[in-house]
Parts: structure tokens; C-alpha cells; sequence
């Protein structure tokens, strides 16, 4: 069985140490240069790397330290994209820009790649990038230019291809599209229509895996549509969802699975024994090689302490199975 | 005549930087608690003077004395204890709150009548009393000891319902109690609506809701049922496209509208035409007389120059609306 983290990450570590929060504080009072700002987001996020590496994870994000959130990056990237008014994402107390399309896209590159790229130089374990799925970044985009979803859906289609291939230079080994849109329960999105555009997004010529995580809402809705494309991993929220796990430990999927079994919105800490007990009759139909366990999702909505906590739990927990 | 286009502002103000290297200070132990207040006062002062220069209506106290809308009602109560801090978007962070046992008030009673009480002296406006509702208060914090959401509303809702009596019976005409959190589970509404029936039930005041950062859609028109007098609404945020979704529905006679009018985490202050284009576009849905004006949120997030000119722009344009449709 492995392990992973599923996108972000605390920007505040816990303990002692540099700190983004600060960081960004005093630079805006003109305390600190450019260059001491950036560099404390790379200190940071080598130190995230490093407790990947110290908790024996199999794959690992860098953390998303430099991210603004789930869009940024991708809103860099991006011609006549823009960084738009806070939304609630989904049900959390938590604010994003929505990305604002006023013109055609089109892919310039360069921000992710270079983040990647530094983070993939550093990182002991093997790197993904967890970036904003089609479908959640078409339903919490606001679009003042297409006025058509499916000229949107192919053109963002075709860019996230390149970012893929850019991507793939920079020593990633996986993208995971992030899916929270599915899960949740107002996604409109035909099964069919989803297939096919991830289908098409995924360039056969470009070395790199796929996962999708489906978060925040019922993963089990999409398992038979997603295990029909060749990604890597389908992860799901088992604590949102718990039936799930009853189905993964009755269906053999054709992809690999991640259970998110870990609360990454509740600080309450799980008993490993309880974990175990949850997780073993679905190794026991998945298979130890194509079982992945993770938190719920990304870990930024959890205070510092208590990410770390959960991130060790991960060790404990695999070592203890593949004992 | 009575007049019309109401307005006021949603809760918080900016802290001035004399607060702030206070609150500093006192957490350094390097000044006493009462010096504290003494600097918390002085900023509800500024808060006063300002709405007063502008002619606002209906004012607040600016919340000087709290951190957060969630955690400063966490931090006095019992039964909760502080996280480090959680991010809730670009660099603002909150500690946010633990429930670690039984809820309740403890020595607490009456929590935000004092300040309450200090910025009425200071003004001849009415000031609203400021709460935070109790399934805001149970989603935006860790719930580590209750087996359900359910029961720790409701043990919340019956706080909520003390302390907002305690503001009612210190004078306050204005209760508002902030339910931002409120169309995150459109499954949950019935609860919250439930929750504020028990905050509300015979409290002898205007009440009020403000909710933002939402997907009304999933809630409309459940919301026209939540048990308060004024629905206070963001819409500038998103361009206005809340009252398309407002449109498709009778606007209920019995409530009022608090229409959020510039957008808060903008650092660009509108122009006086932008917003009253938003503001003659909600009168085609909300009769005048149940049309109050406000910004979208708690301005605590602007520079005081930024709060300050939005204020401004908003109190012209419907100054403006006035003059031109010949109304008080």
C-alpha cells in the first residue's frame, strides 16, 4: 500500500521556522526585498518536501506554498485569464479568485513549470501537481468571452495539454486533476461528456501520469465512468463519503485507488487500528500495489500542527499494513 | 416622509494603526487590558466620526475589539479552545476555533453590550448590535466534541438568543446576526433556519442577517424563510448577478434588503455610475421602502483610505438616486 498527500499545504509551519504569513507581511511594509520574499516561500516549501520524505510518502505535491490557490498558477499561465472577486470554495470557510476569461485562451507558460521544476530539483520523493480539474474550473470560472461551454471546454482542453507537456520537462511524474465539481452534490456534468474531454486531454505522446481526486462530495458517483480512462489513480473522499469504501471493497476498479480516509477538515485525530480496520477489505479486493491512502484533501484547511500530525499518521499507518 | 435607501455598512472596519500596534503591544504584555480598551475606544471613535461625516444612517460600532468574527465569540464563551492559525484566503489567517466540550456563555453574559452601549454614546444614529449566528459559529470552527452539527447549533443558537436579548434589553433598535455560512449545505438550511428562530424568538428588535461569498442559488427561495426582518446581501462582488437570481422570485413584503454595493476585497473603489446602476437594477425587484444600501462585507480587509472612498462613493450614489427620483 502507499501513500500521498493530496495539494496543499500549510503556508505556516509548525514550530519554529520561516513563515509565508510573515513573509508577505513584512515584504508589503517594505521590510524585506524580492528576493528574501521568494526565497522564504522556497525554504518553506523544501521543508514540506522534507516531511514528505521523513513520513515515507510515495508521492508528494510541494505543498502549493507558492500558490495563491487552486487557480493561480493556471491564471498565470494563461492569456486573457484573470484573477477575479472571492468565492466560497464549495462548503468551506475558505475564499478563492475565480478565474475571469475575457478573451480566447491562450497559453503562454512559464509560472508552473518554473515552480514545478524547482520544487521536482529538491523533492526526495516523487512529484505531482495537483491543478484545477476541467470541470471545477469551468463551473467556478466566470465567462465574459465564449458564451459557448463547449468552445471553452476545448480550448481549455488544448492549453492544459501544453501546460501537461510543459510540465513533463520539469520532472513531475503526475498531474492530478483535482475534481471537487463532480463529487459535490449540484454537479450537472453528463458521464459522458466528462470522458470524453478528459479523453482528449490526455496526450498519449507526453510522459506523465494522470490521477483525478474527486473531494467534498460522493466519489462513488464516478467510478465506473473514470476507471474507463487510463489514469493512474482515481482518489476519493472517504470522509465525506464513507459508502465508498464499501463499494471499492466489493468492485475491482481497472485503475489504481486512493481512499482519503484521513478528516483534512477536522482536527480530530484518527486511531490508526480504526483506519486499518476500514482500509484492509479494500486492499484485500484492490490489491496492495493499486491501494493508495491520503487525507481527504489538501491539508491547508487544517492549523499546522495538526497537518504534520496527520501526515505521520500516513507512516504509521503504512508501515504498520505493509508489516 | 420616511426616508428611503437606508444606509449603513456590514459590521467591521479597519483597524487604525494605533489599534493595531495596541493589540500588538497588549499581546506582548507590554500595556495593561484597560489601556487596551482606552485605544479600542479611541478607534470606535474614528469609526463614529466617519460614518457621521458621511451621513450614513444606520452605524456600526466597527468591531475594534474583536479579531474575528467567529474566534472572538470562541475565545470568551467556554467550552472552546484556540488552533493556530488556518488560512482562509491570501494572507489572512484565523485561529480558528476547537469545540472541545458543552458550550456556554460561563462569565460571559452580555459579551457585546458594552461596546455596544460605548459607540451609541457617541452618536445620535442608531448602532446595530453585532452577533455572529450559530451555524456560522459551528461550521467555521473544529468540532471535536458534539456528535452531530445538529446539537451544537442548537446549544450555539440558545447563546446567540442570550446574547442578542441582552443587546435588545441595553436599547439596541438593530440586531444583526451574521449567517455567512449559511448556503454552504443547502441540505442544512432547514437547521440554520431552525437555529435562528431560537435566536430571535421574541427579541424585541429589527433583525437582521447578512450573508455573503454564497452560492445563493442552492438556498433561494428556502432564505426568504430565515426568521429576521433584513436579509443584508453581497452582490458587487460578482457584478451584480445576484439579482438575476432575485428576480426569479417575488421579493417577500415582510423583508427587508441590505444590497451589498461595492466589493470588499477590491483594492479599486467603484465608480458613483457602476454603483448605481446596481442600485437602480434592484429596484426593479425590491419595492424602495424595503431597499437599504450598504457595502458587500466587513470592510476590516480595506486600508482606512480605501473603506473611507468606497463609503464615500456609496453614500453619493444614492444621494444621487435620491435627488434625481425627487425622494427624501
Amino acid at each position: 500500500m502507499k501513500t500521498t498527500v493530496m495539494g496543499s499545504y500549510p503556508k505556516i509551519l509548525a514550530g519554529s521556522g520561516p513563515s509565508v504569513r510573515s513573509a508577505i507581511q513584512r515584504f508589503e511594509k517594505g521590510l524585506i526585498t524580492p528576493t528574501q520574499l521568494f526565497e522564504t516561500y522556497s525554504e518553506v516549501t523544501r521543508r514540506v518536501l522534507d516531511q514528505a520524505f521523513s513520513a515515507n510518502l510515495d508521492r508528494t505535491t510541494d505543498g502549493q506554498i507558492r500558490w495563491y490557490d487552486l487557480f493561480d498558477p493556471v491564471v498565470r499561465d494563461l492569456d486573457n485569464v484573470h484573477s477575479a472577486g472571492l468565492i466560497r470554495l464549495f462548503d468551506n470557510n475558505f475564499y478563492v479568485r475565480h478565474p475571469l476569461i475575457t478573451g480566447r485562451l491562450q497559453y503562454q507558460g512559464g509560472t508552473l513549470a518554473a515552480w514545478s521544476r524547482e520544487a521536482a530539483s529538491y523533492s526526495r520523493v516523487p512529484l505531482k501537481v495537483a491543478l484545477p480539474g476541467l470541470f471545477t474550473f469551468l463551473d467556478l470560472q466566470e465567462d465574459t468571452s465564449y458564451g459557448n461551454t463547449d468552445n471553452l471546454l476545448a480550448d481549455l482542453i488544448d492549453v492544459m495539454r501544453l501546460a501537461v507537456r510543459h510540465l513533463a520537462s520539469t520532472g513531475v511524474v503526475e498531474v492530478q486533476w483535482d475534481e471537487p465539481s463532480l463529487a459535490y452534490s449540484s454537479s450537472s456534468w453528463s458521464a459522458s461528456r466528462v470522458q470524453e474531454a478528459y479523453k482528449t486531454l490526455m496526450d498519449p505522446e507526453v510522459e506523465i501520469e494522470h490521477s483525478i481526486a474527486l473531494y467534498w462530495g460522493k466519489s462513488s458517483l464516478w467510478l465506473d465512468t473514470l476507471s474507463q480512462l487510463p489514469l493512474s489513480r482515481i482518489s476519493c473522499d472517504a470522509v465525506s463519503e464513507p459508502r465508498v469504501l464499501d463499494i471499492l471493497a466489493v468492485d475491482k476498479l481497472n485503475v489504481a485507488v486512493g481512499l482519503g480516509v484521513i478528516d483534512a477538515r477536522n482536527v480530530r485525530m484518527e486511531a490508526p487500528e480504526e483506519l486499518i480496520r476500514i482500509v484492509e477489505p479494500v486492499l484485500r479486493q484492490q490489491g496492495d500495489e493499486r491501494t493508495w491512502i491520503h487525507p481527504s484533501c489538501g491539508l491547508e484547511f487544517l492549523p499546522p500542527d495538526r497537518a504534520e500530525q496527520k501526515i505521520h499518521l500516513l507512516r504509521n499507518i503504512k508501515l504498520r499494513i505493509n508489516a | 416622509m420616511a426616508k428611503h435607501l437606508l444606509t449603513t455598512s456590514v459590521g467591521s472596519f479597519p483597524k487604525p494603526n494605533t489599534l493595531i500596534t495596541a493589540r500588538s503591544q497588549f499581546r506582548r504584555a507590554q500595556i495593561s487590558a484597560q489601556q487596551l480598551r482606552e485605544a479600542e475606544q479611541e478607534a470606535t471613535r474614528q469609526v463614529i466620526a466617519l460614518q457621521e461625516a458621511l451621513d450614513i444612517d444606520i452605524f456600526v460600532h466597527g468591531e475594534m475589539e474583536r479579531g474575528d468574527m467567529v474566534a472572538y465569540f470562541a475565545e470568551n464563551w467556554q467550552g472552546f479552545s484556540q488552533s493556530l492559525p488556518v488560512r482562509s484566503y491570501g494572507n489572512r489567517y484565523y485561529k480558528k476555533p476547537i469545540v472541545e466540550n458543552v458550550v456556554s456563555l460561563g462569565n460571559s453574559v452580555g459579551l457585546t453590550v458594552d461596546a455596544w452601549k460605548r459607540a451609541s454614546e457617541l452618536t445620535s444614529h442608531p448602532v446595530k448590535g453585532m452577533l455572529t449566528g450559530p451555524y456560522t459559529i459551528c461550521d467555521w470552527s473544529f468540532n471535536a466534541y458534539y456528535p452531530d452539527r445538529r446539537s451544537l447549533v442548537m446549544d450555539l443558537a440558545q447563546l446567540v438568543h442570550e446574547e442578542a436579548m441582552a443587546l435588545a434589553r441595553a436599547g439596541a433598535q438593530y440586531i444583526q446576526i451574521d449567517e455567512p455560512a449559511i448556503s454552504t449545505r443547502p441540505d442544512e438550511l432547514e437547521l440554520a433556519i431552525e437555529a435562528m428562530a431560537v435566536v430571535t424568538h421574541n427579541l424585541p428588535a429589527k433583525t437582521i442577517s447578512h450573508i455573503c461569498y454564497g452560492d445563493f442559488e442552492t438556498i433561494l427561495p428556502g432564505l426568504y424563510d430565515l426568521p429576521v426582518d433584513q436579509l443584508d446581501l453581497e452582490a458587487a462582488n460578482q457584478h451584480f448577478a445576484l439579482l438575476d437570481l432575485l428576480a426569479r422570485y417575488p421579493w417577500p413584503k415582510s423583508k427587508e434588503l441590505a444590497l451589498g454595493v461595492v466589493d470588499v476585497h477590491s483594492h479599486r473603489v467603484e465608480s458613483v455610475d457602476e454603483v448605481k446602476a446596481g442600485i437602480r437594477r434592484a429596484l426593479e425587484i425590491v419595492p424602495i421602502e424595503n431597499l437599504l444600501i450598504d457595502p458587500d462585507c466587513g470592510l476590516k480587509t480595506r486600508t482606512w483610505e480605501e473603506a473611507e472612498e468606497k463609503l464615500r462613493v456609496m453614500q453619493k450614489a444614492v444621494e444621487e438616486i435620491r435627488q434625481e427620483d425627487g425622494l427624501r
